[in-house]
């Protein structure tokens, strides 16, 4: 047997300034070739992991450093990081910090230049890898002009330049659509199958990870939970949801099942093929709410945006919002979503066509004016923290628009509270963890009490749990009575949440319907490329007409129809 | 926004080394100091001018440069035209200037202020100069590929890592002007209406902008460092580059051009007083 | 998280950190340049001052700042770059770009000698003369080679000679020890008063460029009395709100400190 590419023995690690241990008795094996998989909730030690496959744990970080990490045959507390990174390529989360070149060409040669590697060499390299990517021919583009799955794709590109011995992934598609998180695991499937690449990957997407991994590594609180094949690891449901993880789609709904499949299904095909095992009692599903009619709060009237460069945003867009609904928007990246919203912001004003807010055109509108009706949460929290404390930060808009003190304390009070920020009042928004940074940007907007709240890929970068914990906000917040938009590429996190569904592609409205029939719309969906999620799949396959949507809804039709006996 | 330009067609100017091309810069921007007088500093601005237009810089560009310059000329051509007469004195010894309009003496503040015509040479010898030092900087920047800039600066022995940091900033800060337009329209959206408010509170949210653009900045600059780390970033010198960059004879004649040029008009300069102000 | 004892052995770490320039990590100093680049390209609308330009963009308010983030040479490398590389993409806020990347420089420099720490601090008397030197080359031309009057020079480079006076005085000091004060009240002040000297001596660098190949005739000076200085109150308090609000972050972050920095 040949020696392990990856020999960690007792692997234990601590931060400076902390006072737990990151990773805590570590002890595996990585042989040539594998294709691992890294899964943990948020803070379980992942990136640490990562870190300390190439030295950069502890070598930058400092900290203490227990035990032996053995990679490539390299100590990696001896070998100086330079060294190591020509044995091990690193893939990071943000497509753009990781990208440092200002042209394609040379992103790839950057750390090739390092290793005093000669031009000529590094020409051929370029060419391959590029190559193996799929991105030839584009050479000298700025990285900025890429789309976030080709970004991702040139930094494995640059990451193979260095013909590693192990490439290692952090988060790499978690900040991707769904197309684009397609095209990563597309590449990383044929480096491994077809160039016998090792993979490190750590992720999210679970149901990634059981389609491509020979293993998985679950990781919480620095431990080495449990290892095995994604087949052994994803059927122990009970101990992934211990640890605020998810299993497969295809995985929970047999689970659910009182008479269990003699193996659990891992992956998508198998669990169709198990379903064939079973017989289905379709079982409709309740029809939706019906709202009484109102007003619309908002309406669109043939809506289209030309940005100023010239590329056609919107087309001939046609909505009305009314009070109370929860809706979900949903299209690949650059599918209009986002600019749809602006417009009813007023950040964005129709190059034909109008908006209507309350019944007034939204350019009678200002945008401050608007902004105390509708409360938009954007991507990334960090852009919106201005303030020293977590309270000034919840009060900042309300002491700007000059609001009576007494009411500035009693709105302030009530946002923190609503959102369990309490405690952390009077600490730095900074310093807190990220999910709940973006929590204090939704009680800073909560503070003006507006009647509709848009969410803006509020899920992105989150774990599981705290996914959850976002939209059960936004739910409780409907149930208060306002109108929720939400806007995800996380489709399997929305039923249960979301009504109704717009689905967009290239500047238009493909579909408008409630969220059952939307997510059984699969030619809709594929046009703007967009995956059901599997319990859709199921649900096709099992009986099309009911449309069911979750593990739960599926599993109830199958042991139905198994112990009739049973149900009332 | 304007972005960074490179002119799209290759030309002789492409073809030169950055360092002929610093060399071109350096004495053409000494040279604008030196003269004074309107001709001469004339022929140098067209010169400039014209061979950017050679080197295929984007007249829209250039045009962009004189609209936004425009309104400084003016003022620098009136400023002068009225009130340079202690200035000629003292560059000519001559006291009487040639009047060309004068102000109606009932004017406040103004009357009885009068327009010479030397006043206004030595304003069109400012906006000569001006534009000279402006338009020398796109000839020698813009026609060379960033890249190639850095190997260059690099033979030129500044450190490498300096040169890093001028490109990683290039790479980075259209980011940040995205975060830029991300983050006033939080505020905006905090229910502020910035063309609404008092300018002192403007200001105010102005800078508040500057806060989580710089925070931002540097946290990214830690997930930077570990991405350079990864790639045996070591910010040593002994390293390969994938641009080759060498001095070719076009340089080397471009180089010897420029120091006689120099030395030629700071002789004349000082010995006949070429190029020096006169009327 | 676990606090159990880890049962392998304990190993000595050779701690080898990233490239620094001036002991300012290289990623630090890039991310601030490209901060500068992008507050080259906000105008504040409403300078009328000849010195710098015609709208003053943000960053001249934060030269100060990225000399005190990062060590005054790492920062002069920082402000030169960024305003080098914003003037270029955007002319709009300066007359002549050498001068304008001058006085950034000159900025942080200033800034950074105020808050150093040992040795450093005596880099203070040759900065102090280059300033001396720079004031009399510029007042001096004015009033003996362009025959301007004495009073209007002086009214009119008040920001310039009461930065210089200041940066002369004890207030440097002061300044230094503030900014490193816990509390943040301290800080705001020393970055209003630190942003006054540091800037005003990055103008009084430009303007002296400027001058020389503008010679603008006596009755500007006038002009300039009034306006400069209230367009300079506005670039201290931008350099104290923004000042306060990044430090305040940093201290909450914990994010590496730059071995010269004055936070």
């Amino acid at each position: 047997m040949t020696a392990p590419l990856v020999l960690l023995e007792r692997l234990s690690y601590q931060y400076p300034r902390s006072e737990t241990l990151a990773l805590h008795d570590i002890s595996l094996e990585i042989r040539q070739g594998e294709f691992v998989g890294l899964i943990g909730p948020t803070g379980a030690g992942k990136s640490t992991f990562c870190l300390a496959l190439n030295g950069i744990v502890p070598q930058f970080y400092g900290g203490r450093f227990f035990g032996r990490a053995l990679v490539v045959g390299l100590d990696t507390v001896e070998q100086p990081v330079s060294e190591l990174a020509s044995r091990v390529g690193m893939v990071f989360e943000d497509p753009e910090t990781q990208l440092t070149a200002t042209s394609v060409e040379n992103e790839i040669a950057f750390a090739l230049e390092n290793l005093s590697i000669p031009r000529a060499l590094i020409r051929e390299r370029i060419t391959r890898v590029l190559a193996i990517v799929g991105l030839e021919g584009l050479e000298h583009r700025h990285p900025h002009e890429l789309s976030g799955g080709q970004k991702q794709r040139l930094a494995i590109a640059a990451a193979l330049a260095v013909e590693p011995a192990l490439l290692v992934l952090d988060e790499a598609t978690s900040q991707l659509d769904p197309a684009g998180a397609a095209e990563v695991f597309r590449v990383l499937r044929a480096l491994n199958r077809e160039y016998g690449m090792t993979v490190v990957l750590a992720s999210h997407a679970a149901e990634e990870l059981a389609e491509h991994a020979d293993r998985l590594l679950l990781i919480d609180a620095g431990e080495l939970v449990a290892e095995g094949s994604p087949a052994e690891i994803y059927s122990q449901v009970a101990l992934l949801e211990a640890h605020q993880l998810r299993p497969p789609q295809v995985v929970k709904t047999f689970s659910l099942l009182p008479c269990l499949p003699s193996r659990l299904p891992t992956r998508l095909e198998e669990g169709l093929a198990t379903l064939s095992n079973y017989a289905a009692q379709c079982i409709p599903a309740a029809p939706p709410l019906q709202h009484t009619p109102a007003a619309p709060v908002i309406t669109v009237k043939g809506l289209h945006h030309r940005f100023t460069d010239g590329t056609l945003a919107l087309t001939g867009i046609d909505l009305a919002f009314y009070p109370g609904e929860y809706v979900l928007i949903v299209g690949q990246n650059g599918a209009g979503k986002t600019s749809l919203v602006k417009h009813l912001l007023r950040l964005l004003d129709p190059t034909q066509g109008q908006v209507f807010v309350l019944g007034r055109d939204t350019r009678e509108w200002t945008v401050g004016a608007l902004a105390r009706h509708i409360g938009y949460v954007a991507q990334n929290p960090d852009h919106q923290l201005f303030n020293a404390t977590v309270r000034q930060e919840v009060a900042f808009a309300l002491r700007q628009l000059r609001f009576p003190p007494r009411e500035i304390a009693s709105r302030t009070a009530e946002a923190l509270g609503l959102l369990g920020l309490e405690a952390v009042a009077d600490r730095h928004p900074l310093s807190l963890p990220k999910g709940d940074r973006a929590r204090v940007i939704i009680a800073a907007m909560l503070a003006l009490q507006p009647q509709v709240i848009i969410l803006d890929e509020p899920t992105t970068g989150q774990d599981y749990a705290g996914a959850r914990a976002i939209l059960d906000l936004s739910r409780a917040l409907h149930a208060q009575g306002k109108t929720i938009i939400v806007i995800t590429h996380q489709l399997y996190l929305m039923p249960g949440y979301a009504e109704r569904v717009i689905v967009m592609g290239k500047g238009r409205v493909l579909l408008d319907a409630p969220l059952r029939q939307a997510y059984h719309a699969l030619d809709v969906l594929g046009a703007t490329q967009l995956t059901p999620p599997q319990a859709v799949l199921l649900g096709q396959r099992l009986c099309p007409a009911a449309q069911l949507l979750t593990p739960e809804e599926i599993a109830r039709c199958l042991t139905d129809s198994r112990v009739p006996g049973d149900v009332l | 926004m304007m972005a960074w330009q490179t002119v799209s067609r290759p030309s002789l100017f492409t073809r030169l080394d950055f360092r002929s091309k610093l060399a071109l810069m350096l004495g053409v921007t000494a040279v604008a100091f030196l003269w004074e007088s309107p001709w001469w500093g004339g022929a140098l601005a067209v010169g400039v001018l014209l061979a950017c237009l050679a080197a295929g810089v984007a007249p829209r560009y250039l045009w962009g440069i004189f609209r936004l310059l425009a309104p400084f000329f003016l003022f620098m051509l009136l400023m002068q035209g009225f009130f340079a007469g202690p200035l000629i004195a003292a560059r000519t010894g001559q006291m009487a200037l040639t009047p060309l309009l004068r102000l109606p003496e009932h004017w406040p503040l103004l009357g009885g202020v009068t327009l010479s015509a030397e006043g206004l040479c030595y304003g069109l010898n400012i906006i000569f100069k001006t534009l000279t030092m402006v338009l020398v900087t796109p000839l020698a920047i813009f026609t060379t590929d960033v890249n190639a800039m850095l190997v260059s600066l690099v033979q030129l022995r500044i450190p490498y890592k300096i040169a890093f940091v001028f490109s990683s900033a290039l790479r980075f800060f259209p980011l940040l002007a995205t975060e830029l337009r991300a983050i006033l329209e939080a505020q905006r959206l905090r229910g502020l209406d910035l063309e609404r408010l008092p300018f002192h509170r403007r200001i105010d949210l102005y800078a508040r902008v500057a806060v989580p653009l710089i925070l931002g900045a540097l946290v990214r600059s830690q997930q930077l460092e570990i991405a350079l780390q990864a790639k045996a970033f070591t910010g040593d010198p002994l390293r390969t580059y994938l641009h080759e960059t060498r001095l070719r004879v076009a340089d080397y004649v471009l180089i010897g051009c420029v120091m006689v040029f120099l030395l030629l008009a700071l002789i004349a300069y000082f010995v006949w007083g070429v190029g020096r102000f006169k009327v | 998280m676990n606090t159990l004892n880890p049962s392998g052995e304990e190993r000595r770490i050779q701690r080898r950190g990233g490239a620094t320039l001036d002991g300012a990590p290289v990623a630090y100093v890039a991310a601030l340049t490209a901060v500068m680049i992008a507050f080259t390209l906000v105008p504040l609308p409403l300078s009328v001052v000849i010195g710098f330009g015609r709208s003053f963009p943000l960053s001249q308010g934060l030269y100060g700042l990225i000399g005190w983030l990062l060590g005054p040479l790492a920062g002069a490398l920082a402000n030169g770059i960024g305003v080098l590389i914003g003037v270029f993409i955007n002319p709009q806020n300066t007359t002549i770009p050498g001068a304008s990347v001058a006085g950034a420089v000159a900025g942080a420099l200033a800034a950074g000698v105020m808050g150093a720490t040992g040795l450093r601090r005596r880099w203070a008397l040759p900065l102090a003369l280059l300033f001396v030197l720079e004031y009399s080359l510029y007042g001096g031309r004015a009033i003996l080679q362009n025959g301007a009057d004495a009073r209007a020079v002086f009214a009119g480079s008040f920001i310039n000679w009461s930065a210089l006076f200041l940066f002369i005085s004890p207030l440097r000091a002061l300044c230094g020890r503030w900014l490193r004060h816990t509390n943040l009240r301290y800080v705001t002040v020393a970055l209003f008063f630190g942003t006054w000297i540091s800037s005003g001596l990055a103008h009084l660098t430009s303007a002296t460029w400027v001058y020389f190949v503008n010679n603008w005739p006596a009755e500007n000076w006038w002009l300039m009395a009034p306006a400069a200085p209230l367009e300079h109150l506005a670039r201290c308090v931008i350099g104290a709100i923004v000042g306060t609000g990044v430090i305040a972050g940093l201290r909450a972050t914990g994010i590496l400190k730059p071995l010269h920095a004055a936070y």
